[in-house]
């Protein structure tokens, strides 16, 4: 029994103690194969998903490695049916190939007999596979590559792709040495990538095709980038929306040797097909008479390289079109592996494995991202308020809770705690948001909003011109805030986990002067707008930021403190 | 013609069975019952029953049900190789008509035996002993006549022979090998060159030899060809030349002296001399007892979750006994398990006393007194390894059955959780058995040896070929042994085999335990706890050393979660399993607490400083702000809205009214509270209040919960008593005598002087025997039923009676009329053919090896079974106007094999009996077959017509 600090449980969780002084050497070794689900100030917690141990294998890891760093790092004695699960899990992945052969194309093989009679035998993989070759090899119908990925994952016999992809289209693409200043006549400075971006492009490229897992604010763009410079191919770049598709355009721009010439954009204001194309999922995903009408983007080129932007939000039909493109490279950019939705396996099969990951924490401690403090406070609904909310039928509850009119005067105090900063009110209800814009006098973005009226008032706040913004969710995603350093949500998405990371996200770009930002959640005491924060804070929680609880009434106590 | 049948070898001033054991020292008379304990129960009173007792077919069979393999093979491997036995087709001819092998060329000495089997040098030890276990235990016997001469002498060879009553066990074919059927053939094998037209072995033409090689290895009937193809000139010339015989028109067989020649004159293929070596996973030590202690935390917390839960909410019985479906689900999902699991915990809790039926109406299970000692006893109070012992011992006891829950039984019923026919007295001993592979599995240095339960199975089928476990049992009984820690990794713990040691002796000497009263295992380790605590109690010591360091402390941090790094310990448990929900378990423990946690806690009485204050002496760390938060939070919603009990209320439009009520001392007996100035409450009830206030002179209404008055004497309610359950039961059981071992030596030493009195009786009194016996029965009506109650059958003082395959208690409780000899016929089973000799035991229970059969089963329609066991159970005691039916077949099988005469008493179909001499030739199926000499004919009488047999002395009267 050594004194490692790691203990490992029966129920797969891996419990890492964090000053432990092997802790960090324990951390590197486990990072591949087990997914961190919570990292708290003291222990770690870690879970060893099937998913997690194919993710390591298709990074190269066997199961004796895992064993072997287990039972290295493992204060007690390791289960004994752990370890042989996870040597079992393990071996499963890789039993089944597809490869590309000469003469039948695709084609997918096993090493184990018996495994590829199970799954041809289930009723799923019907229709997937063509004609048996022999007992080993069956014929796979091209266009089914993905389809069967996805299939094979859901029997428990996940297919290492060998296939290959075609090269695509060649578009040299290039990291320009320096960066152009924001404002014009501002000198370029020169830069280049950060040590964690660089692992996160080259763990990308050698896995083929992958996610990379880097939180909000982390240059998650120049990975993509990266990587596109690194495919020198043309490539189709998905993005949630029309404003995030405008920031990748600017920073693809500013980074490489793209011109603007070179960068279409496929919205659904515009639909250019250029060399480097960004669409939205929106335009995508858009259906006339039961038929998507856009596909015909995906085979406009010959796309190299497909990088699709908060793979967590992947909407189902995009999966659906992703599946017919297994022949291409995929990179998937996300600060969160979390699904609402528990599609993460489709992920995995579709777009890939996951290839770069770090902990949040890890990046703010190098100083890539700004150190945040978290608050929710409380707020004690007066009693006209309650009675109408213990009254109320429960799908109003929330609503009533959360545009409670107490949090306009939360909001201006803590407004007036941060005079000098730029300040971002997000919430979810528009007449909440209009009247907290009415009362702080600040401009109001919301999905009515024009894209050009919305880069106008972003470019003001960015630049200072103004310092507060009142935003409804269409800010959540992709849009490049640098200098927002407070934001106050008032209300949110019920429970949604990633959302709040999202938001945490927008003050987390590092400061000039490298001050503390500020994430304030507002919430309505003793009602479902609290159980839903509780909710909502548990990713962020778990990546370690500990939210404090300050009561509405002790805010001024709390600051002055 | 080619073929003859070989004779009886000449009797040679017989030597029989009954002789044998009667020559056996006392020593070897109780290693014989100590090895066979059927047979002392009831006690025999004469040798001869013993011998006619240890030949019968049922104890034959339950002898053969506990050898093993290699002693097996060396049972028909003497059969085979012994001199042939009285054959019926040989009917009539006077015995040594044909040239027979002279005497010593058939003494079967072992060493004959260990050549016929090929045993090697490093077995022959084994052998040695599986030879002697077999005639320790009379399945073998010494048919030497010059035996008691030497008996003990250095040096001597036994002339082995099987027990009467075992050939028809192991049926016609002993190792597949044909009869011993004299021909050309075996004459030319013994004397090569003697016979003209017989072509020595290695010389029979392919295709002939061919068919031999196919019958050489059994089974040694072989159908006979169409005629006029190869194949049947092949085999026609064969049986010319006596290397096969015809047996019917369809069908030919191998003679046995071929098929030993084929076999090159070995038995069986190869000697079973060892159990198969397991082959299994290699596991280190310190891995198996890691999870055997893990195992053993969990199934401690299971436990002490089911006593928590049905402190709080006791469990229904079902009609039939035993807990529902859904209450089974309603535990696991408490234990946050699986039923398969629930229900054994359930089961382990029962077996241990620690819940119990409480026997009210209608009738709950409740934790009993000793279960809520075993949960939180008095500090110091057992810790988790003493507890855990508790829960280990009654397991090592107990005959449940848990893996048959939730599979149907033979009428399609559900079978539930706790159900009372769960029980199968053969669990003990096959669990013991199971314990001993695993503990014999091979240790290579330092690691354990993980074994599945196939593995365990063969070993298991070599130990008892004849009565192999079912898998589902052993697979049952090795999941247990997981779930307890008594196993870890699939290898014996430490702990496990500190248990197997103490369980081992008992039951692995073939004895079955006495049925463990139930609570009997708490409180003997109640016992061992008051006075032993701390000292060498090694199971509690073994699992103690195993367990990982308890923990004090617990890592709390900002997202509301705790950590206890290690096992925590008794009070830092108690704390955490109140204040916080359990997230995940095993080497560390991690909780998270909510509201609802919390609010638990608080339910308790804890208040937020108390807590607080305790989580942050057991926090190395400062208590995270949330977590403080959230105490405080729900402390200060908690009790918000009160809940209290009241008899009545009281209220009024106006305060005033109520005005001084709750203060008045007269009507302080009402416990009036005041809620709120126009309401008051009052412990009292309503019309007692009424009445009360009314005396006072305040013009009071009954209301109803509408609010119209009510009219008082349509009001007053009935006072419903509710009725005290008696929470806490002990198991209350009758708890079955307690067994102590039964005294073999002193029922050898009566016997031994039953013996020598009934060697003394002479003629005239066996005569002046059967007089009185012919007119008791003519008195009775010339019937042979018997409906005078029987006198009670007489076991020596302190004998337990030991449950055979099914409950002794069917055939003492429910006296019915007993059949004297009539159920002879039952006892030897239905007619059945040569060919099925050997299967014709199982008949009982359909599909299952004898003694792991379903007792219900044989309850419900197969009277072979229950007639069989009732026969043994209710052996009559031998004496006057009494012959044992297993006595009087032990005679007939005598004289078959001797070829003598004996008197037998037959009753014909007026119920009259009839005596005549007669010389029996064949016992088989439940008749027998005789040549009468006196009519010089041959008779067939059903073996129930058979009133008694006496041999043929010089003498006896016809």
């Amino acid at each position: 029994m050594t004194d490692g600090p790691l203990i490992v449980q029966s129920d797969k969780t891996l419990l890492l103690e964090v000053d432990h002084p092997r802790a960090g050497e324990a951390r590197r070794a486990i990072a591949p194969f087990a997914e961190l689900e919570r990292a708290p100030e003291h222990m770690h917690t870690y879970r060893l998903t099937p998913l997690g141990l194919w993710n390591a294998r298709a990074a190269g890891h066997d199961a004796e490695q895992v064993v072997d760093t287990l039972i290295e790092f493992s204060r007690y004695p390791v289960p004994h049916a752990l370890l042989v699960d996870v040597a079992e899990t393990m071996s499963r992945y890789g039993r089944l190939q597809l490869a590309s052969d000469p003469v039948h194309g695709l084609v997918l093989t096993a090493t184990d007999r018996a495994v590829l009679a199970e799954v041809l035998k289930s009723k799923r993989t019907a229709g997937l596979v063509g004609a048996r070759l022999d007992d080993l090899t069956v014929v796979v119908h091209p266009s089914e590559r993905g389809h069967l990925k996805q299939v094979l994952v859901k029997l428990g016999w996940p297919a290492e792709d060998l296939a290959g992809y075609v090269d695509g289209e060649k578009h040299p693409i290039e990291l320009s040495p320096t960066v152009p200043g924001r404002a014009p006549g501002e000198p370029s400075r020169p830069w280049e990538m950060r040590p964690y971006q660089e692992h996160a492009v080259d763990g990308f490229w050698h896995g083929g095709s992958g996610v990379v897992v880097l939180p909000c604010g982390a240059g998650k763009t120049i990975v993509g980038a990266g990587a596109m410079a690194k495919s020198g191919t043309t490539t189709l770049i998905l993005v949630t929306n029309t404003v995030s598709a405008r920031q990748w355009r600017d920073e693809l721009v500013r980074r490489t040797s793209l011109t603007e010439e070179e960068i279409g954009e496929y919205s659904g204001a515009r639909k250019e097909i250029k060399p480097v194309t960004i669409a939205t999922y929106q335009v995508l995903t858009t259906k006339r008479k039961g038929v998507y009408t856009h596909l015909e983007l995906l085979d406009a080129r010959d796309w190299g390289l497909v990088v699709y932007d908060e793979v967590h939000l992947l909407p189902a039909p995009i999966f659906r079109m992703t599946a017919d493109l297994q022949a291409r490279r995929r990179l998937g950019l996300t600060a969160t592996l979390v699904r609402e939705d528990g599609r993460e396996d489709e992920v995995f099969s579709l777009i890939g494995p996951k290839r770069y990951d770090a902990p949040w924490k890890d990046i703010e401690a190098q100083g890539y991202i700004a150190p945040a403090d978290c608050v929710e406070v409380r707020l004690t609904l007066p009693e006209s308020e309650r009675m109408v909310y213990a009254t109320a039928e429960p799908e109003d509850k929330y609503r009533l809770a959360a545009s409670a009119t107490g949090k306009k005067r939360v909001v201006e105090q803590i407004v007036a705690q941060h005079p000098d900063d730029q300040i971002l009110v997000i919430g979810q209800y528009l007449d909440q948001l209009q009247e907290l814009s009415d009362h702080l006098d600040a401009p109001l973005i919301t999905g009515a909003t024009t894209v050009r009226e919305r880069q106008r008032l972003f470019e003001a706040f960015r630049s200072g011109e103004i310092s507060r913004l009142v935003v409804s969710k269409v800010a959540n995603f992709s849009i490049d805030l640098p200098e927002a350093s407070v934001a106050i949500q008032v209300s949110g998405s019920f429970g949604s986990r990633q959302e709040e990371a999202q938001r945490l996200g927008r003050v987390m770009r590092p400061k000039q002067d490298g001050r503390t930002a500020h994430f304030y959640a507002v919430v309505a005491r003793d009602t479902v707008d609290q159980d839903f924060a509780a909710h909502r804070q548990r990713f962020l929680a778990e990546q370690g930021y500990a939210y404090r609880i300050v009561d509405a009434e002790d805010l001024d106590a709390a600051e002055a403190a | 013609m080619a073929t003859t049948l070989r004779d009886p070898a000449p009797a040679a001033p017989t030597r029989h069975f009954a002789d044998d054991l009667r020559e056996r020292s006392d020593e070897a008379l109780v290693a014989l019952l100590r090895a066979r304990p059927d047979l002392a129960t009831p006690s025999p009173s004469t040798l001869r029953s013993l011998a006619a007792r240890a030949s019968s077919r049922t104890s034959t069979e339950r002898a053969l049900a506990r050898t093993d393999a290699l002693t097996l093979q060396v049972l028909e491997a003497v059969l085979a190789l012994s001199p042939a036995r009285a054959v019926p087709e040989h009917r009539g001819a006077p015995p040594g008509a044909h040239a027979a092998r002279p005497p010593a060329a058939v003494r079967v000495t072992p060493a004959v035996v260990a050549r016929a089997l090929g045993v090697s040098e490093d077995d022959a030890s084994l052998f040695g002993e599986a030879v002697a276990h077999a005639l320790e235990s009379a399945l073998l016997w010494d048919a030497d006549p010059g035996a008691p001469l030497r008996a003990t002498g250095v040096g001597h060879e036994p002339d082995l022979r099987t027990a009467p009553g075992l050939d028809e066990v192991l049926g016609p074919y002993p190792a597949g090998l044909g009869p011993d059927t004299e021909t050309a053939a075996t004459r030319a094998l013994d004397a090569p060159g003697s016979q003209a037209g017989v072509p020595p072995l290695d010389e029979v033409p392919a295709g002939a030899r061919a068919v031999l090689d196919a019958l050489a290895w059994g089974p040694p009937v072989g159908v006979l060809p169409a005629p006029g193809s190869r194949a049947r000139d092949a085999v026609d010339r064969l049986v010319r030349q006596g290397y096969l015989v015809r047996s019917d028109a369809r069908h030919v067989m191998l003679p046995r002296a071929v098929g030993l020649a084929l076999r090159g004159g070995h038995t069986h293929r190869e000697p079973a001399a060892r159990p198969p070596r397991p082959q299994g996973r290699s596991v280190a030590r310190t891995t198996v007892d890691a999870e055997s202690a893990t195992a053993a935390l969990e199934i401690v917390r299971r436990i002490a979750v089911l006593l928590a839960t049905w402190t709080d909410a006791p469990a229904p019985l079902l009609r039939a006994g035993g807990l529902g479906v859904r209450d089974l689900r309603r535990v696991a999902a408490a234990m946050e398990t699986d039923e398969a699991s629930a229900a054994f915990v359930l089961e382990l809790a029962s077996t241990a006393g620690l819940v119990a039926d409480d026997g009210e109406a209608p009738p709950s299970y409740v934790p009993t007194v000793s279960g809520v000692e075993w949960l939180d006893g008095a500090l110091p109070g057992p810790d988790d390894a003493e507890r855990w012992a508790v829960l280990v011992r009654a397991w090592a006891a107990s005959r449940r059955t848990p893996w048959q829950i939730g599979t149907r039984d033979e009428r399609g019923a559900l079978r539930a959780t706790l159900a009372p026919d769960l029980n199968r007295p053969w669990v003990p001993r096959l669990r013991a058995q199971v314990l001993e592979v695993l503990a014999t599995a091979p240790d290579a240095d330092g690691a354990a040896i993980s074994l599945t339960t196939s593995a365990v199975s063969d070993v298991l089928a070599w130990s008892t070929p004849r009565a192999v476990p079912p898998e589902r049992a052993v697979d049952g009984l090795l999941m247990e042994a997981a779930w307890l820690g008594v196993t870890g990794a699939g290898a014996l713990s430490t702990a496990g085999r500190a248990l197997l040691d103490e369980i081992g002796t008992s039951a692995t000497a073939g004895a079955d335990p006495a049925p463990e009263p139930r609570g009997a295992a708490d409180r003997s380790a109640a016992e061992r706890g008051a006075g032993a605590r701390g000292t060498a109690d090694p199971v509690v010591a073994a699992l103690r050393a195993a367990l990982p360091p308890e923990v004090e402390e617990v890592l709390l941090q900002g997202d509301l979660t705790g950590i206890v790094p290690g096992r925590p310990s008794r009070e830092l448990a108690r704390l955490l399993s109140r204040a916080a929900d359990s997230e995940s378990r095993g080497a560390a423990t991690t909780v998270r607490f909510t509201a609802e946690s919390v609010t638990r806690s608080l339910d308790h009485g804890t208040t937020a400083d108390d807590l607080l204050a305790e989580l942050a002496r057991r926090s190395p760390v400062p208590l995270p702000q949330p977590l403080e938060y959230l105490v405080r939070d729900t402390a200060r919603r908690h009790g918000a809205v009160r809940i209290g009990s009241a008899g009545s209320y009281l209220r009024a439009a106006e305060p005033t009214v109520l005005a001084g009520l709750e203060n008045d001392p007269t009507l302080a007996h009402l416990g009036l509270v005041r809620l709120a100035p126009t309401v008051l409450a009052a412990a009292a009830d309503a019309v007692e209040l009424h009445e009360a206030l009314r005396a006072r002179g305040l013009v009071s209404a009954l209301e109803s919960p509408g609010g119209q008055v009510l009219d008082l004497r349509r009001a007053r309610p009935g006072r419903a008593v509710p009725a005290p359950r008696s929470a806490l039961v002990v198991g209350g059981r009758v708890a079955a005598a307690v067994s102590s071992a039964p005294d073999y030596a002193a029922l050898v030493a009566s016997l031994r002087a039953a013996d020598v009195a009934t060697r003394d009786t002479d003629n005239t009194a066996s005569r002046a025997r059967a007089e009185a016996r012919d007119a008791a029965r003519a008195a009775a009506g010339a019937l042979l039923r018997d409906d005078t109650p029987e006198p009670a059958p007489a076991p020596a003082a302190g004998t337990p009676t030991p449950s055979a395959e099914a409950e002794p208690a069917e055939a003492s409780q429910h006296p019915e009329p007993r059949y004297h000899l009539t159920d002879l016929g039952v006892h030897q089973g239905p007619q059945v053919s040569p060919g099925s000799g050997s299967t014709s035991a199982r008949s009982g229970s359909a599909g299952s090896p004898p003694g792991f059969g379903d007792p219900s089963a044989g309850r419900g329609g197969a009277p072979t079974a229950a007639a069989g066991v009732g026969h043994d159970v209710t052996d009559a005691p031998d004496g006057e106007g009494t012959q044992h039916p297993a006595d009087a077949l032990a005679i007939l099988r005598d004289a078959i094999r001797d070829g003598a005469h004996v008197w037998v008493e037959l009753v014909g179909r007026t119920g009259s009996p009839e005596r005549r001499r007669l010389r029996p030739l064949r016992l088989d199926g439940g008749r027998l077959r005789a040549v009468d000499p006196a009519r010089d004919a041959e008779l067939t009488v059903a073996v129930h017509r058979i009133a008694g047999v006496d041999p043929d002395r010089p003498g006896t009267p016809a």
